[in-house]
């Protein structure tokens, strides 16, 4: 907060030496050495930028805030001063009509050339109805914008793989991008919000090597997703030395041991945020005292629940009731048709008593 | 009443259920510390790493069980007669006879004893089954042993969709060979006892008793 106000009223353009350290982290994130960080540079700096469409859908613009508002400036605005951003909802100066009109606009002149960037998950039930822009459905608008981009980026778990909004029972039917578009190139850059820096890397190794960078199964970049959490993490000895966190606040968790035993979902996550880390302060929620909740992983929502539990736990019975209510409910019926095979049964033998002996008479 | 010892176990169908066993035992042993770990070392400075030598025997017993799987796999197609598929599973008129006889049997419904040299039709259901349990701990195994490897991470993610959800499976699967085993011992002695065929001890020597009229 306080940074921000600092910042006010400074030049928002990037320093050459902001603009530098920028370009060796994504290098550093990238893998690449440091005789790379000139031609990085080289082509940030090259007079053509690239044209960006930034389109919104099912997201709470947590990706856009940690890009852009973070205690990082240098690289938010970094990434603004290599890319051209001709459409983003939430940075833009014109709104309504004059917004939907950058958008033609920027489709007509540069069809086949700019890169689209998804943020948020497009829900896809009942023809798409529940999330809609300027009267179009996100899945009317992909459908126009997607096929005309050079490439996609899907920034965030929800454009990657639905995120939230596809959380068990998936109400409005959310998917990510990568299953309604076809045919052109996608790289998801997963997280809940991902790392600045590995959506910098993406786009420096797309104007340097002028192509998206290789990627794992699930389309994520291997620079940034090849590797788990737990096989970088700092408290990795204290795993394999058998030191752990019995429970929050604990005096293993104040030693800063491994939290494994507390739901720690390092090692099922494939990210970099031990190496890369966030905000400039170097933290990540392991270095933080807080497990890793596998938030760059599909469906983490579902499988990586209950967070503080290693593995998915078994449903409690009884359809969320609680078992004392659900048994009494389910008793009453039990207690009923007991009732009623008994009635029935009495009735059927006084009947018979009365008939019967009728009919005897 | 006659019987005759018949050779029924090759030895390396022998070799492989020892292995199988041993194999089992020290990967359900290590997999429970692995799934909690509990000890817990609270003393930092000592040279002691509980959890990375579990696992390191978890992953060799991995790999001996693995190769057990291979073995009977091969034997299954190129083993004796009794250890070739066909000759248990319940795909011949003789073998779906049997499977009814056997279940007749197991519930005390008084059938005569069929003299079956190698696993009756019901054993082999059970059988096949944790032939293909076995695949799939294996596959979710090696899906978490090389995470990085594109082999891996390509099958893992089609049939796991996660690490996450492999290893949930790794974890079920686990208590499936505590069922097997609770089952297969309690059968295989009933056996022993009402059968007179010898089976446990075949199981060392590879030979059972028959009765002579088989
Ligand atoms: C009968 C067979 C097996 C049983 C009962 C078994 C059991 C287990 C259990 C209970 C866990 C802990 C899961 C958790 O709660 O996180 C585990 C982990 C693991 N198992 Fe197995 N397992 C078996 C076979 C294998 C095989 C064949 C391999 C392949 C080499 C293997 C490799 C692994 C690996 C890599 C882990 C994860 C260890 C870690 O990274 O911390 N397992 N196993
Ligand atoms: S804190 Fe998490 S990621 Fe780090 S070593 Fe422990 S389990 Fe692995």
């Amino acid at each position: 907060m306080s940074r921000q106000v600092v910042n006010q009223g400074k030049n928002t353009q990037v320093s050459r030496r902001s603009f530098i350290k920028g370009c060796t982290m994504a290098a550093a994130a990238l893998g690449l050495s440091d005789t790379m960080v000139p031609k990085l540079v080289e082509a940030a700096t090259s007079a053509q930028r690239p044209p960006v469409v930034w389109l919104h859908f099912q997201e709470c613009t947590g990706c856009t805030e940690s890009l852009l508002r973070a205690s990082h400036p240098d690289i938010g605005r970094l990434i603004l001063d290599i890319i051209s951003l001709d459409y983003h909802e939430t940075v833009m100066a014109p709104s309504g009509y004059q917004a939907e009109k950058s958008l033609t606009d920027a489709l007509e002149k540069y069809e086949g050339k700019f890169i689209c960037v998804v943020e948020g998950a497009i829900p896809t039930k009942d023809g798409g109805i529940y999330c809609k822009i300027g009267d179009r459905t996100a899945m009317e608008i992909l459908a126009d914008v997607g096929p005309k981009a050079a490439a996609v980026i899907a920034i965030g778990t929800c454009a990657a793989f639905g995120g939230i909004q596809a959380a068990d029972p998936n109400p409005t039917g959310a998917v990510g991008v990568s299953k309604l578009l076809k045919g052109t190139p996608i790289i998801n850059i997963p997280g809940c919000p991902p790392n600045p820096i590995c959506f910098l890397g993406t786009v420096l190794h797309y104007l340097t090597f002028k192509r998206l960078p290789r990627t794992d199964q699930l389309g994520r970049p291997l620079f940034a997703y090849g590797r788990k959490n737990h096989d970088q993490c700092e408290r990795r000895a204290h795993f394999d030395e058998g030191r752990f966190v019995e429970q929050f606040g604990d005096d293993a968790h104040r030693q800063g041991y491994c939290l494994y035993k507390v739901g720690c979902k390092g090692p099922q996550t494939y990210a970099n945020c031990p190496v890369a880390r966030f905000n400039d302060v170097d933290v990540w929620p392991v270095s933080a005292g807080h497990g890793c909740v596998g938030c760059t992983e599909p469906d983490f929502w579902d499988t990586m629940t209950p967070f503080y539990e290693r593995l998915p736990g078994v449903t409690i019975p009884g359809g969320g009731a609680g078992i004392v209510d659900a048994a009494t409910s389910k008793g009453k019926i039990i207690l009923g048709a007991a009732a009623g095979a008994v009635g029935l049964h009495a009735a059927a033998g006084i009947g018979k008593k009365i008939f019967g002996n009728k009919s005897e008479e | 009443m006659q019987y005759e010892r018949h050779q029924a176990w090759s030895v390396l169908l022998r070799l492989f259920h020892w292995s199988f066993v041993l194999s089992i035992v020290v990967l359900v042993t290590t997999g429970l510390y692995i799934h909690f770990p509990w000890t817990n070392t609270m003393v930092i400075g000592i040279s002691a790493f509980p959890v990375a030598t579990m696992r390191y025997i978890h992953f060799i017993a991995g790999f001996v069980f693995t190769a057990a799987l291979l073995v009977r796999l091969y034997l299954l197609i190129f083993g004796n007669k009794q250890e070739r598929f066909w000759d248990f599973l319940p795909i011949t008129p003789r073998n779906i006879r049997n499977l009814f006889r056997t279940l007749g049997r197991y519930l005390y419904l008084n059938v005569r004893h069929e003299h079956r040299l190698g696993h009756n039709a019901l054993a082999g259901i059970a059988y096949l089954v944790t032939f293909l349990v076995a695949a799939v701990q294996v596959a979710s195994g090696f899906f978490m042993l090389y995470p990085e490897s594109v082999f891996w991470q390509k099958w893992g993610v089609l049939f796991f969709a996660s690490q996450q959800q492999g290893r949930g499976i790794h974890y079920l699967i686990m208590w499936y060979f505590f069922i097997f085993a609770a089952i297969h011992i309690y059968i295989v002695v009933w056996n022993d006892i009402f059968s007179k065929n010898g089976i446990i001890s075949a199981i060392f020597s590879g030979g059972k008793f028959i009765h002579e009229d088989y």
